[in-house]
């Protein structure tokens, strides 16, 4: 399912004050529960990035609606991919990663690259800070907006 | 790669870029050094990968005579828009990648060529390689104060750009492979990648690097994974480097100020019309496997369109393939 579809849903949810919904489409569904086991101290228009839940274990990978879920429930600064693409962690394969976790990083730092049809794009990191986690694994494509990085 | 520094045997080279035979004597007085400095500048012109030939009695001389770039005659090959839009334009002797070099600049409109770039970037890493005067590699960078296209479009745009420039010289074959393959009869004649950097909505700084094969030494050309040609080979003759390059800067600004505007749709139809596998059988390796179509040309985004045995199917990313049946 595409991740846009799903931020989508996630809205609808919150601006309409249902608790819950499950959809089917062809093989896929997708459930997205507004009440989760994580009390939510935040308002509820800003959930990405407020919550002091610890960050679950099992965020790499699998895109879809796994990471749609732990991206309400990560803290500190998320970066997301601003295309659709693959994901490299460095410059040319075998090299040294731009970014590893708990890694300290400037303002400007490049922390990946997003590649689309041969087009390089460098990610910079937008706030200082110490890299927490990476969402995503070299040579995985990525979606528009799909956290990739987590700062704190 | 040998550690030779054409910007310090430029001079030299100048003289010798006519493929004439000139005396180690004549050399001395032309440039003002002693026999042994002119030596030790023959000799690394070979580092560079250039054949030099020593006859008894008559002297030295480039086996393949150069076209050493030249700025006014790039300019001449612009008009007076694309000039408009370039504010600098840099020939440098040796580089590492003119595309890492224009990336950490800032402004817009800067245009950078070099005459040997040692570790040019492919995509995924993979080198282009680029030896001396063999060819042309310009980077040319854009500022976008508002990103109101996708990025990705970019390059297939600057394809069209490319094709449009070896086009406008005579070249009337060329073509694309998608994304942005500039190929010629199935080889590759030229490669293209841009770079970019920068926020989603904010300005974002883009550079365009074009490695063009003009007249590859065979020596060279050994370590080429792929088909290639260049324009040597599919002209018959030595084609002028400066009026190519300052073909392919006209071409670029001009794209990219179009592209500000209208994006890659602008540039849609051009590119169908200048793709090598529409309507042919190609095969995509993507991430999760290989698929064979028919060549559909693209989307607005950019991404290759394939009619496959159920249906349409549009792929953003994934290397072609053309199956030869």
């Amino acid at each position: 399912m595409d991740i846009r579809k799903v931020k989508k849903l996630i809205e609808l949810l919150e601006e309409s004050g249902i608790a819950e919904i499950e959809i089917h489409e062809g093989e896929e569904s997708i459930r997205i529960s507004r009440t989760s086991q994580v009390t939510v101290a935040a308002p509820p228009s800003a959930p990405a990035v407020t919550t002091a839940s610890p960050l679950p274990e099992m965020v790499t990978g699998s895109g879809g609606s796994a990471s749609t879920a732990n991206e309400t429930e990560m803290s500190g600064h998320v970066i997301k991919s601003p295309m659709v693409g693959t994901f490299y962690s460095a410059a040319s394969p075998g090299a040294q990663p731009f970014a590893s976790v708990g890694q300290p990083i400037e303002v400007g730092d490049t922390l990946c690259i997003i590649e689309a049809m041969k087009l390089m794009n460098q990610i910079e990191a937008d706030k200082a800070g110490v890299v927490k986690a990476i969402l995503v694994e070299n040579g995985q494509p990525v979606e528009y907006n799909q956290p990739l990085f987590v700062i704190e | 790669m040998p550690r030779a520094d054409p910007g310090r045997e430029l001079p030299l080279l100048e003289i010798l870029a006519d493929g004439r035979f000139y005396s180690g004597e004549q050399l001395g007085k032309l440039l003002g050094a002693s026999r042994t400095a002119i030596l030790k500048g023959l000799h690394s012109l070979g580092d560079l990968g250039l054949e030099l030939q020593a006859v008894r009695g008559k002297g030295y001389r480039l086996l393949r005579p150069v076209e050493l770039l030249r700025h006014d005659a790039i300019i001449s090959r612009l008009n007076g828009h694309s000039r408009s839009l370039l504010n600098e334009l840099e020939i440098l002797p040796r580089i590492d990648s003119t595309n890492r070099y224009l990336l950490e600049r800032s402004g817009t409109g800067l245009a950078c060529f070099a005459e040997y770039q040692h570790a040019g970037r492919g995509r995924g890493g993979r080198r282009w390689q680029s030896p001396f005067a063999s060819g042309i590699c310009c980077s040319v960078r854009w500022q976008f104060d508002r990103v109101a296209h996708p990025l990705s479009g970019l390059s297939l745009a600057a394809g069209v750009w490319v094709v449009d420039a070896l086009r406008a010289a005579g070249i009337r074959e060329a073509g694309l492979k998608w994304p942005n393959d500039v190929l010629y009869g199935g080889a590759k004649l030229a490669g293209i990648l841009v770079e970019a950097k920068g926020e989603m909505a904010g300005s974002c700084q883009i550079v365009i690097g074009v490695g063009l094969n003009i007249d590859m030494p065979p020596v060279m050309a050994s370590g080429i994974e792929q088909p290639w040609t260049d324009l040597k080979r599919v002209t018959g003759r030595q084609p002028g480097r400066n009026r190519i390059a300052g073909l392919l800067l006209h071409h670029l600004l001009t794209g990219l100020s179009v592209y500000e505007e209208k994006g890659l749709p602008g540039f849609q139809a051009r590119w169908e019309t200048l793709d090598c596998t529409a309507g042919r059988q190609v095969q995509i390796q993507h991430a999760s496997g290989s698929l064979v179509g028919t060549a559909q040309g693209i989307d607005e985004r950019g991404a290759i369109c394939l009619r496959c045995t159920d249906g349409f199917r549009h792929f953003h990313s994934g290397e072609v393939t053309l199956r030869i049946r």
